[in-house]
């Protein structure tokens, strides 16, 4: 699988090669900036973008702004941004930007690289990726009178594991239930939060980003 | 209870101040008025030579007096000139006493018989302020004290009456002459400091000044003057005289009080008043926009100072601004201390059509306001210091993301894909991250250099773990970094005290970035009380907000939740 990376960091970039190398991913490009990050992914057009969300110029979101950019011209461009910290704001612009194929985690996720890789592959599958700590501060954010508020601990436990991305089998496995109950919690969820009848992935995904903007 | 940490904490003093004002001028505007009842009483009732009528001029005259006074008083409290005629009625008053048949106070009229004409030399020198400005008139005023009070003497010892040691009719002539011929010649004196001061005068004040001063002039020497010819003229041409005399007295301070309180004069003696409240104990001390502002009766008013060897100019708050040019509607008064130009006063033109006022009135303020300029440029001296310790935090922020966080992240992937390694030094190498993270958190969160104080409070929220109310307005344009994150730290000091220290349930926090001013407030529902136990972490956040000019307030009776309340300025 090609691969472009953005990252302006010799030490990060290393690693970043480093495990992606190991997990079979081919390197096409690399980029220092948002601008050629943009050019060298329009031109290559690989099947995962990798992306510091701090870059030059300004140092601020502009690989995160990049990547938008990008997932605007190459729909359906399955896109991963690292950051050094979290902040909501950025999963929720990302997942808003199109609800398939995009991840967003810490950069020392990287290390754990079985995990890692198969995050890489579920994004590249289609899947959303959401870094634990970001949907815990969700969770931990609880407010009266929201739809989240209403939901059980069960419904809450379900809903923070599909925001991470996973599958109603990995959650049943996680969770220690049936398949089956993962999914009644599921339709109860979107029941709750009022998300209307939508292909599957979609209805996933609202309720992912319902869950993160509140 | 209720605490209040630092800063100019505004309270009602000023009012309270009036109310006790107000009852206390009345009361002597009361006693007075029974104090005249009394005399007049005197006069008339057991007295078996009562005085001719005219002795009930007194009494009029000095109720007259006082009651200009109060009303002068009450109007201009900061100046003199209402107590100066207060005392004048009770100079009166007691000038009166003469008239009664008690032997004691017969005695005391006689003493301070002549103590009127001093008074009024006083009022005329000292309007309109109530102080007197040069070495002439101080002397003049002391002088005509002494005529009224040493030169009275021989007149109450040698004529009849309670206090007499000798009889010599001649003598008596001669001294009541002398004396009248002093104060003459004293109240000369005071006619030409007059007219000297009349010469100096701008034309303005001129056309105000004049007429009254030349009226007081006359009315100051038909005293002496008039007294000699009445005793030279009998029975109704003496009457009629006293009468026109005491009339011209009486107006005097009518026209003064009028000349106080309203019309240009209000102005110029407040102008005055100026120098001496400026000149008030350095706590006490209002500051100088203000008091600027409500003497010259323009709330908008606005002090600009320039930074001591430089060309800039900073406003009251130390943010640096440049002086706007003079219109129609904003004027520009430059304040000179020597050949050096230390400030700009800003008011506003429509209101103040006078600019020449305004430049006396900044001549006036000058060196209060060098002396304010160095605390201006204290303060902006300590706001940079803030700016520069945020600017070394971003910093040390930045280096640790960009090197330590880097190699960590290296090393743990280094780690995790060694073969034989265990799994237990990447994880380890992870906490160090976590804890990494953490610090540079602390030190200046990432999401406030990126992306602003509503995203980076909002971030905070989400680590509350308990609910929390974000309202946000006026966040279009960002405030300066030193605003901005001495207001982050401040709103997450006050958030991290409500959960760790006052037990609360709930959290509101209000952002609201305005055009002159950033207001924060954070409020809890919790136990309160947090007065008693506001330790280092809110003080050394109290003194953030101070140095870049901002006040801090926290309420927290105990039982009622806390209040904390903050008020930045921004240039706008």
């Amino acid at each position: 699988m090609r691969v472009v990376i953005g990252e302006d960091q010799a030490l990060m970039r290393a690693g970043l090669a480093l495990v992606l190398e190991q997990a079979g991913f081919e390197i096409v490009a690399v980029a220092g900036d948002a601008e050629d990050l943009v050019r060298k992914t329009a031109a290559h057009r690989p099947d995962l973008l990798v992306a510091d969300i701090r870059m030059p110029p300004t140092h601020t979101d502009d690989g995160l702004r990049a990547a938008l950019e990008l997932r605007r011209r190459l729909p359906g461009l399955p896109v991963l941004v690292l950051s050094q910290y979290l902040q909501r704001d950025y999963a929720v612009e990302l997942l808003e930007s199109g609800e398939e194929g995009v991840g967003y985690l810490l950069k020392q996720r990287i290390a754990d690289v079985e995990r890692f890789v198969a995050d890489l592959h579920r994004i590249v599958a289609g899947g959303s990726v959401l870094d634990r700590e970001v949907v815990a501060a969700m969770v931990g954010r609880y407010r009266r009178g929201d739809p989240i508020g209403r939901l059980t601990d069960r419904q809450r436990a379900v809903l923070e594991q599909m925001a991470e991305g996973r599958s109603n089998a990995a959650i049943a496995e996680q969770l220690g239930v049936s398949e089956k109950a993962v999914v009644r919690h599921t339709s109860n969820i979107y029941d709750e939060l009022g998300i209307d009848r939508t292909p599957e992935d979609h209805r996933r995904v609202l309720a992912v980003v319902r869950y993160l903007s509140l | 209870m209720s605490a209040v940490a630092t800063t100019p904490a505004q309270d009602h003093a000023p009012y309270s101040r009036r109310q006790a004002l107000t009852l206390a001028v009345g009361q002597v505007a009361a006693g007075a008025l029974i104090a005249g009842l009394v005399e007049l009483a005197l006069f008339y009732s057991g007295n078996d030579d009562p005085p001719a009528w005219p002795a009930v001029l007194y009494v009029a005259g000095a109720w007259i007096y006082v009651a200009a006074g109060t009303v002068a008083w009450l109007r201009r409290p900061g100046s003199r000139i209402g107590l100066l005629m207060t005392i004048g009625g009770f100079a009166w008053l007691g000038a009166g006493l003469i008239n009664t048949s008690v032997p004691a106070l017969v005695a005391a009229g006689s003493i301070v018989q002549t103590v009127p004409i001093a008074i009024l030399v006083h009022l005329l020198l000292a309007f309109p302020s109530g102080r007197l400005r040069g070495t002439a008139e101080r002397v003049t005023v002391a002088g005509i004290y002494g005529v009224s009070l040493v030169l009275q003497a021989p007149r109450y010892l040698l004529a009849p009456g309670p206090l007499q040691i000798d009889e010599d009719p001649q003598l008596l002539d001669v001294a009541a002459w002398t004396q009248r011929g002093v104060a003459t010649a004293f109240v000369l004196v005071a006619c030409a400091l007059l007219l000297r001061r009349l010469r100096d005068a701008p034309p303005a004040q001129r056309r105000v000044l004049g007429p009254l001063s030349l009226y007081g002039a006359v009315a100051a020497l038909a005293m002496p003057l008039g007294a000699g010819i009445v005793d030279l003229l009998d029975g109704r041409g003496a009457i009629l005289l006293s009468c026109v005399q005491m009339g011209l007295t009486a107006g005097v301070t009518v026209f003064f009080a009028i000349a106080v309180s309203r019309g240009g004069f209000a102005r110029t003696g407040q102008i005055e008043e100026l120098g001496a409240r400026l000149g008030g104990e350095e706590g006490r001390r209002e500051g100088l926009a203000e008091v600027l502002g409500e003497t010259l009766g323009d709330s908008s008013l606005e002090l600009l100072f320039r930074v001591p060897g430089e060309q800039s100019w900073v406003n009251g708050a130390g943010v640096a601004t440049v002086p706007p040019a003079a219109s129609t509607r904003r004027g520009v008064a430059k304040v000179q201390l020597g050949d050096e130009t230390i400030g700009a006063i800003v008011y506003d033109a429509t209101l103040l059509t006078r600019s020449d006022e305004v430049r006396e009135a900044a001549q006036i303020v000058a060196l209060a306001l060098d002396r304010e300029r160095l605390t201006v440029e204290l303060r902006a001296s300590r706001a940079r210091l803030v700016e520069a310790g945020d600017e070394e935090r971003r910093r040390i922020a930045r280096d640790l993301h960009d090197g330590l966080q880097s190699r960590l992240v290296l090393l743990a992937v280094q780690a995790g894909v060694a073969p034989g390694t265990s799994s237990e030094l990447r994880e380890g190498i992870e906490v160090a991250i976590d804890e990494l993270r953490a610090l540079v958190h602390g030190v200046m969160p990432a999401e406030l250099t990126e992306r602003g104080l509503p995203a980076a409070v909002n971030e905070l929220a989400d680590r509350m773990p308990i609910d929390v109310v974000l309202e946000v307005a006026g966040f279009e344009r960002r405030p300066s970094p030193a605003v901005e994150s001495t207001a982050f730290f401040v709103t997450a000091e006050a958030m991290v005290n409500a959960v760790k220290h006052a037990r609360a349930d709930e959290l509101t926090v209000t952002l609201a970035h305005g055009e002159r001013a950033l207001r924060i407030e954070v409020r809890d529902d919790g136990t309160g009380g947090a007065g008693a136990r506001s330790g280092n972490g809110i003080r050394s956040i109290a003194d953030r907000v101070e140095a870049l000019g901002g006040r801090l307030r926290i309420d927290s009776a105990t039982g009622a939740g806390t209040r904390v309340m903050v008020e930045l300025p921004c240039a706008s």
